[in-house]
């Protein structure tokens, strides 16, 4: 076939959903409600009704209560992300966590409820006052929930399209006017025409388990080549994963008294920090993991012994693909809650890095707005948080490009050069002999996983990786080819996998520190005079990276940064 | 990951190839196939969503990427590195 033959679509709308997932479903639902007379096109590279990785969630949803400060839980996480907090948009998103809650209750999704109606909550990370409140049914929570949003889209009339991948946006000088993309069963080529765009392509991921589905670095190289600032890439959420088999709920089972032990049976936890033990994010254990594997204490298992019976009813699966997990499990021998040796590993997931915006999510693309996991705001995870924050920033996002619009002049059309340019690039990889995307995929991934890149970095590890990425990027990627447009797709992630990874060791180069889920061999202790700030990456005249440190603005916040979480361990 | 499809069970009627997050299956000739199997996440959406029962995923996933050895001693003693 020639590609440059196939099949093109000019398709108008007032706003442009990249992402169907919570986050461009909140926004979308915001758009239509502020008006109700503008166009929604939102587009997923998934399936029909898809609804991102919510589908899949456990459905645990972090909120403040009513009758409890937002200032508590604001302190909070200025010390669990170790000062790098945006007080002021946290207060703001917090102070909004419990009506997104009640919105979710008033879609009919069932929260965990003691026998007078009130919720109930699971402390998360040995923090005083952040708790999440699970789904009523361990197992389909996440999965109600985006069943629910996708029944509101269909209500109010947002347009949606499927298993299509956008895959660069189109500017007018410092204004968005529009996308390309194209259908990856069929190949058809999409020219999308804007008045404003919403990125809510979820977290940037390498691709692990259940977050294949998501993006890798599409979207944060189509922000990256429109000019728009990038912070917090030197975090990554480092799970830890069972090695044989999927399991979900580590916020909750550790909450409630799971721990690690090592091959000697002892919960190194308590060695790493007495005070909290087991009871902490997942990146100081899989840290610790890794320590304990090194130095020949490996492997790891998993220990449920210490969980209370009474607790037990937010730890089993009760309904859902968590359940059939559990069943099939044991069916092949293995029993979760019972056996000693389940073995785990730490597993590279994803970064939290994203996109620094201003507090609506507008970036500095004029008509460029950005929500959900893709906006970065955390510094380390807490249960609870994508669910929350996706709503939220949805939310927050919609009623803002709503705004936008009411006084927006159009922006010109997408010409026929640039669309044609952009359209022979896209298929230039089309052809049958190479190397596969995934080939090169597990590379990237295998580069990514060595301990001393994701978890114990030094100056000398990730400059070997960054040589190792260059030599992959000038002899593999080339290789690379796509044979039908479903691999035409995976091309496309994997080669976002690649500026995705670069900006995560460029930005821990430049982090000559430890903080929170960023760990450096060669400067083990926090330094707040050079590195109390965000790390922000954008592009350069010359494409390059270009680095600053933003300044954590003290003098403009409520609360002082005294506390810092990562003070309760030493490695 | 995906293991089998049945077809004499499978009446093509394309539930889990129009539900399959990652466009594992595709329905051809009128059947259920595994069209790219390396794709698949073990989520079992296919399988919860046949009506006839006939498709089985094994609960393995993957194999995943080692953390050991670290990149300095891996780049040390590869095979063939370019020097
Ligand atoms: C197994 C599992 C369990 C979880 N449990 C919980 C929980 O209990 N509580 C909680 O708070 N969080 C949980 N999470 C996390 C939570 O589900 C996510 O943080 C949240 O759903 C992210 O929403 P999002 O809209 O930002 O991104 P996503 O859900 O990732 O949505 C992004 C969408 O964009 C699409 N997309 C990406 N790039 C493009 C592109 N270039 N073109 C077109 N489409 C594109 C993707 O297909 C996807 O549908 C869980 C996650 C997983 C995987």
């Amino acid at each position: 076939m020639d590609w440059k033959q196939v099949p093109e679509t000019v398709l108008r709308t007032d706003v442009l959903i990249i992402g169907g997932g919570a986050a461009g479903m909140w926004a979308a639902k915001r758009l239509k409600e502020n008006d109700p007379g503008l166009d929604v096109l939102m587009v997923d590279k998934g399936p029909e009704s898809w609804g991102g990785l919510m589908r899949l969630a456990g459905g645990d949803f972090a909120a403040v209560l009513p009758g409890e400060s937002v200032d508590d839980w604001v302190k909070d996480v200025v010390y669990y992300w170790d000062g790098l907090c945006e007080q002021d948009v946290m207060e703001d998103i917090f102070s909004q966590s419990y009506d997104r809650l009640l919105d979710y209750k008033n879609l009919g999704c069932e929260f965990l409820e003691d026998e007078n109606g009130n919720l109930r909550g699971v402390p998360q990370r040995g923090l005083d006052h952040c708790r999440l409140y699970p789904a009523k049914l361990k197992g389909t929570g996440g999965q109600n929930m985006a069943e629910a949003m996708v029944k509101e889209m269909v209500r109010l009339g947002v347009r949606r399209m499927s298993r299509t991948l956008v895959t660069d946006l189109v500017k007018d000088g410092d204004r968005v006017i529009g996308a390309v993309g194209f259908h990856s069963i069929t190949g058809e080529y999409y020219i999308f025409q804007a008045r404003a765009v919403i990125v809510a392509c979820g977290n940037a991921s390498w691709k692990p388990g259940y977050n294949s589905n998501t993006s890798t670095g599409e979207w944060v190289d189509m922000c990256f080549q429109a000019g728009v600032e990038l912070r917090n890439f030197e975090t990554l959420t480092v799970m830890n994963a069972p090695k044989l088999f999927f399991w979900e709920g580590q916020a909750i089972y550790l909450a409630l008294g799971g721990r690690f032990v090592n091959a000697l049976g002892e919960p190194f936890m308590d060695k790493y920090s007495p005070v909290l033990g087991a009871n902490t994010d997942n990146n100081y254990i899989t840290r610790a993991m890794a320590i304990e594997i090194r130095n020949g204490r490996g492997p790891i298992y998993l220990d449920l012994s210490q969980i209370k019976p009474e607790d037990m009813v937010f730890v089993k699966p009760q309904t859902g693909n968590q359940m059939m997990n559990y069943e099939k499990l044991l069916a092949e021998g293995i029993d979760f809650f019972h056996d000693k040796n389940i073995e785990f590993i730490p597993q590279v997931q994803l970064t939290l890095g994203g996109a620094a915006t201003a507090p609506d999510g507008g970036t500095g693309v004029e008509g460029l707005y950005v929500c959900g996991r893709s906006r970065s705001l955390d510094y380390v995870y807490m249960g609870g948080f994508g669910l929350s924050s996706t709503a939220i920033t949805g939310y927050i996002t919609g009623n803002a490009v709503a705004d936008y619009l009411r006084t927006a002049s159009a922006g010109r059309e997408v010409s026929v050069g640039e669309a044609a340019g952009l359209k022979e690039k896209l298929y230039s990889p089309m052809g049958d002999a190479g190397l596969t995307p995934k080939q090169v995929l597990i590379k990237v991934q295998n580069l990514m996983s060595h301990y001393d890149v994701c978890l114990l970095k030094s100056a000398e590890s990730l400059t070997a990786a960054l040589g190792e990425l260059d030599r992959l990027r000038t002899e593999e990627l080339p290789r690379m080819y796509a044979a039908d447009p479903h691999y035409l797709l995976k091309y496309k992630e994997v080669e976002g996998i690649f500026l995705l990874t670069e900006l995560y060791l460029r930005a821990s180069l430049l982090r000559q520190e430890s903080r929170g889920s960023h760990y450096r061999l060669d400067y083990p202790k926090r330094n707040d005079k050079d590195f109390l700030g965000w790390i922000v990456q954008r592009q350069g005249a010359d494409g390059s990276v270009v680095q600053r440190v933003k300044p954590v603005p003290l003098a403009r916040y409520k609360h002082p940064v005294d506390r810092f979480y990562s003070d309760n361990f030493t490695f | 990951m995906i293991q089998t499809i049945d077809s004499g069970k499978c009446v093509g009627c394309g539930l889990c190839a129009a539900k399959c997050p990652l466009d594992v299956l595709r329905v051809r000739a009128g059947k259920a196939v595994i069209a790219y199997p390396d794709d698949c996440m073990t989520c079992y959406i296919c399988e919860r969503s046949c009506p006839q029962g006939a498709i089985f995923v094994h609960p393995f996933k993957e194999a995943a990427p080692p953390v050991l050895p670290g990149i300095l001693e891996f780049l040390s003693t590869r095979d063939g590195r370019p020097s």
